[in-house]
């Protein structure tokens, strides 16, 4: 257990301190409650929640799930409980299981968010930040909608920051091409840091049907067929110089971890893995205090950004 | 539930594309009960294609060996690989997952087993779980040809009564369980119902049974593409409908593969 609080893995990013730089990805844990009967799960630096709404969310109709070669799509369309279930039903077994908690949020318009962080006052004490999710490609409105738009980004940030006095995560999408203008509008908006990359836009279609192969038509493709595109849109975002980033899309291994952060990403998130090495997390932060060790770093955090290129 | 390491027991042909594998795992043996299922890891441990896990419902259990064994018809990446290992090797899985059939210790209870195709795999498990509390088994099941009279001899070792049917007239009767079903259910008013099969199946079953008016409890055990198989993806759902006619989606993984037939909506 001690190895996991290794003061030699302990970042920060922006104003928020994680023990450790890996982050479970957002709908990918639960609020880590499931996986604790597989292990401790408050040996990870945070666990981002699936995302809250104001009111339950049905989600997409099925089949939701597609995989691909080396990918997932996924067209789940934040099916959830509301924002009072998390806060009634959830956080108690949260505090009780020692996990770190970001808390992730959906609305479909700055209304919304301002309503969602009004309800989050009462408990941000127990939090360690929020995220917005400002990137989903599976609903019709806010997720990717909203995000694309960078009034709405500033806009939305904005509002959330001023409601609460814990730090804003901004969780941006691969899709959109104005990545850098919109992630200087997140910080203009006081975001402490941001999530790259939500889900790549993806489909899949049955030949002999003819049908699409998801029940929404198109989905978000994860896993390790996407980390490439990860590692390209951290790497020009960070060298950019807007914000802190929590880099996530396929990493699959303490290696990945490494990649990414010298891409540029001062924690990682793990996603899709989780479905497929439920212990991934262990034998990530296990690899990462082997590399320190071996390289004689002071902390993780020196490797961020580190990548030699065209230098 | 755990994640779980288990070693291969045997791992057999039983009939054309369909195998059975039996893995040692003392931790399963205790902990589960019939129509729960286990995830497996179905590629070499650093390989990610496929990438996800597949589940496997479970078709018996050997306390005393300590080995419990599900069946797979060869499909894709994922079985294929599961095929390609030996006695010995072993397999990395998480499990017992979902919420099963718990088997009340009460016994004489009538219970009616409706399966179709690989349907029937979770149905051995169940039967022999119901014969063991002294229960009154009846099991009728449908497939395409003669693949399964493997089944059929694994059944007659348990001694219920049973009928199978085959669409080609190669196995049993020759026509399709429903029909049987649709024509003798008066037999069957006192009995609790357990089913697993193709969807199409399992939608004439719920359609039998209301236009019979059948009163006595009617389950059915599903699948879905799954991903991470412990409710948190909630990529597996299934269309059901509550008391107050609110439509849910729920959990294939966590809140079944066990529903109530009536509960579930067939699109």
């Amino acid at each position: 257990m001690n190895n996991f609080a290794d003061g030699r893995l302990a970042v920060n990013i922006g104003d928020i301190y994680l023990k450790n730089p890996v982050i479970m990805c957002s709908g990918t844990f639960g609020s880590g409650l499931e996986y604790n009967e597989i292990y401790e799960t408050q040996i990870i630096g945070a666990v981002v929640t699936k995302s809250f709404s104001l009111k339950p969310m049905e989600g997409n109709k099925p089949p939701r799930l597609c995989e691909t070669s080396s990918g997932l799509l996924n067209s789940i369309g934040l099916q959830n409980e509301g924002i009072e279930f998390f806060i009634q039903d959830q956080l108690p077994f949260v505090k009780k299981l020692k996990i770190s908690p970001i808390l992730s949020i959906l609305g479909t318009s700055s209304l919304e968010f301002a309503e969602l962080a009004s309800k989050i006052i009462k408990i941000e004490h127990e939090l360690i930040a929020v995220e917005l999710n400002l990137s989903c490609p599976n609903v019709n409105k806010g997720g990717i909608t909203l995000g694309s738009i960078p009034d709405s980004v500033e806009e939305v940030t904005s509002i959330v920051r001023k409601t609460l006095n814990i730090p804003v995560i901004v969780k941006l999408s691969p899709n959109n091409d104005n990545l850098i203008e919109i992630a200087k509008r997140a910080k203009s908006g006081g975001a402490a840091c941001v999530s790259l990359i939500n889900t790549l836009i993806g489909m899949a279609i049955d030949i002999n049907t003819f049908k699409p192969k998801l029940g929404n038509v198109i989905g978000g493709l994860s896993g390790p067929a996407i980390k490439p595109v990860a590692l390209a849109k951290i790497f020009s975002l960070y060298k950019a110089e807007v914000l802190p980033i929590i880099g996530m899309g396929g990493i699959f291994s303490w290696e990945d971890a490494i990649e990414f952060m010298l891409a540029g990403a001062s924690a990682v998130g793990l996603g899709t893995v989780n479905f497929v090495e439920y212990d991934a997390a262990i034998n990530i932060i296990n690899g990462l205090i082997d590399f320190i060790s071996k390289n004689n770093l002071n902390n993780i955090s020196d490797i961020t950004g580190k990548v030699k290129a065209g230098q | 539930m755990k994640a779980l390491k288990g070693e291969i027991i045997s791992n057999d042909k039983i009939s054309e594309n369909i195998y059975k594998m039996t893995v040692f795992s003392p931790y399963m043996v205790k902990h589960c009960i019939p129509g729960q299922f286990v995830n497996i890891k179905c590629s070499e441990s650093t390989v990610y294609d496929p990438l996800l896990r597949r589940p496997f419902s479970i078709y018996d259990v050997e306390e005393g060996f300590k080995v419990f064994s599900i069946l797979y018809l060869i499909k894709g990446k994922g079985t294929k690989y599961l095929k390609s290992l030996e006695p010995g090797d072993v397999i990395d899985f998480l499990g017992p997952l979902g919420n099963g059939i718990k088997v009340d210790d009460k016994s004489d209870k009538k219970y009616l087993l409706i399966g179709g195709g690989m349907g029937v795999a979770p149905l051995f498990y169940l039967a022999k779980s119901l014969i063991l509390k002294k229960n009154n088994v009846f099991l009728a099941a449908g497939f395409k040809d003669n693949k399964f009279i493997f089944f059929e001899k694994a059944i007659q070792l348990l001694k219920i009564n049973y009928q199978f049917f085959s669409e080609d007239g190669s196995h049993g009767a020759k026509g399709i369980v429903t029909d049987f079903l649709n024509n003798h259910i008066d037999e069957y008013r006192d009995y609790t119902i357990y089913s697993c099969g193709p969807s199409e199946m399992l939608k004439s079953l719920k359609e039998i049974f209301l236009r019979n008016n059948i009163k006595n409890k009617a389950y059915a055990l599903f699948e879905e593409i799954m991903a991470c198989g412990i409710g948190v993806c909630k990529g597996c759902v299934i269309k059901t409908i509550d008391k107050d006619n609110k439509y849910i989606y729920k959990t294939v993984c966590k809140d079944g593969p066990l529903f109530e037939l009536k509960e579930v909506v067939f699109e």
